[in-house]
């Protein structure tokens, strides 16, 4: 008879350990005396996080994450997760830093803070070139993508309530909108203006091309609230990494294009 | 810094989840209805039919159970439209939990015709009764009653499995629940109403089949 009732007990015992309290600041030594830094990526945004041919992270923000860890001295582990999936990561303190091209919003703020940019990239609406798309009035009665949680998410959200008709569909991750692009489920998609879709066809056999711009976005490293010593070495870290050409190179290296200007706030 | 718990913007967004959650029954009452009647079929020709039948239903069990369903989604939204079928994201959810319910239902309902004694299918030929006749008036009768309760069972698994439709953008209640997160961030409030519901729909279920079971099968004690 106690078996249920205990098997209950620890269900909610192990439901309370797992609930985030009496988180304590953390500063750069708390992280050197650990021994490691786990840091959140995704590895299904190219060119910023992907996998190798090895199965090895790599990427912008993956080279980024490892050069923080070496300023620090000590060991990265990566952290697999989804973009829904960053926020909690950082809240459940399944890692120390997330990035993972985090756009910086006043909404995620509230939860979670921001480093200054160490990059930045339009959200732009994409579709085939045979589709004629100036603006939000004609998606009206197209099926648009997105994936959820992103910043794209966001804008066309806002986009279809104010322009009834637009059929739109939210995946869980970026490589399954983009499949849909390319498969014919969906007609125009929101996304980074970067990306693989460039040089894929569509069902019509069309190229993508940009339709016009979402939102302008700058990429943070975010961390959980609460922990000024770490935020403030983060953004000497990067001040650095600007000043000595570093985040240029990598711009470069992953992009093929300069990191372009980076307002700090 | 301490987690401050905050329903409020998650209840604010209840009309939503009413939706997913109405999404999240029909897609299981469809798919439930659509997929019985072709699972008793095609059980009793795994149990009966011809040879070369039966091992045909027999490779389609196997590989629908020993697959993983999120690929067999990935695969009815995204590989069908290059073989020329496109359905919306609702109608694929519907037709991969079809895919995905009879195969588990065939062998449900497969042990149900096993456990009727030989002696009662020769007696109904005895008396003349057709093929038909016999499965419809001495089997099927007999072997719902018994594996009911495991039917039953399925169903509710099958309403718990379709949170996973929201990968191919059916608006059913884990994709409701995550286009809350985004807006709110209240990850945990969201993660714990949906929990809530979830379990409320599956004890609902559960008590409703359970009644239903009671009525519909008092004549045979």
């Amino acid at each position: 008879m106690t078996s249920p009732r205990r098997t209950l007990f620890a269900l909610g015992a192990a439901l309370l350990l797992a609930l985030p309290f009496h988180a304590q600041a953390q500063a750069p030594e708390d992280i050197v005396k650990a021994g490691k830094i786990l840091i959140a990526i995704d590895t299904t945004v190219p060119p910023y996080g992907s996998l190798d041919t090895q199965m090895q992270p790599t990427g912008m923000d993956v080279e980024l994450g490892q050069l923080v860890g070496k300023a620090l001295g000590v060991p990265v582990e990566f952290v697999t997760v989804t973009s829904p999936g960053r926020i909690p990561a950082l809240l459940t303190k399944r890692v120390d830093l997330v990035i993972s091209i985090f756009s910086i919003t006043a909404e995620r703020a509230l939860q979670v803070d921001f480093s200054n940019p160490y990059g930045g990239q339009s959200t732009v609406l994409l579709a085939p070139k045979g589709r004629k798309i100036a603006g939000p009035k004609d998606l009206v009665g197209l099926k648009v993508g997105a994936t959820r949680g992103a910043i794209e998410d966001v804008v066309l959200t806002e986009m279809v309530k104010n322009n009834p008709g637009i059929n739109y569909l939210r995946f869980d991750d970026g490589p399954s909108c983009v499949q849909a692009m390319l498969s014919g489920q969906i007609d125009a998609m929101g996304g980074g203006d970067y990306g693989e879709i460039y040089l894929r066809k569509s069902s019509t056999g069309d190229e993508f091309e940009q339709k016009f711009v979402l939102r302008p976005n700058y990429f943070g490293i975010g961390m959980r609230k609460g922990n000024p010593a770490l935020l403030h070495w983060v953004n000497t870290l990067l001040f650095t990494l600007k000043n000595d050409g570093t985040l240029d190179r990598l711009s470069m290296k992953y992009r093929n294009k300069p990191i372009g200007d980076l307002p700090p706030f | 810094m301490e987690y401050q718990f905050d329903f409020g913007p998650v209840f604010a967004r209840w009309p939503e989840l009413v939706q997913g959650t109405f999404l999240t029954i029909w897609l299981s009452l469809a798919a439930t209805a659509i997929g019985l009647p072709i699972a008793a079929v095609l059980a009793a020709t795994r149990s009966y039919g011809p040879r070369p039948l039966r091992w045909l239903v027999g490779t389609y069990v196997e590989l629908i159970r020993n697959t993983p369903f999120l690929i067999q989604l990935y695969f009815v939204f995204f590989a069908m439209p290059g073989l020329g079928i496109r359905l919306s994201a609702n109608g694929a959810a519907i037709l991969a939990m079809v895919v995905n319910l009879v195969a588990y239902a065939v062998e449900i309902v497969r042990a149900g015709l096993e456990a009727i004694p030989r002696g009662q299918i020769e007696a109904g030929r005895a008396l003349g009764l057709g093929p038909i006749r016999i499965l419809r008036h001495i089997v099927l009768g007999q072997a719902l009653r018994i594996v009911y309760p495991a039917l039953a069972s399925q169903f509710v698994l099958q309403l718990l499995g379709s949170s996973l439709v929201s990968a191919i953008a059916a608006e059913e209640l884990t994709a409701v629940a995550n286009n809350i997160m985004i807006v709110t961030f209240r990850n945990f409030e969201v993660f714990g109403v949906i929990t809530v519901i979830y379990l409320g729909l599956s004890l609902a279920f559960r008590a409703l089949l359970g009644g239903i079971h009671h009525r519909a099968f008092r004549w045979t004690g």
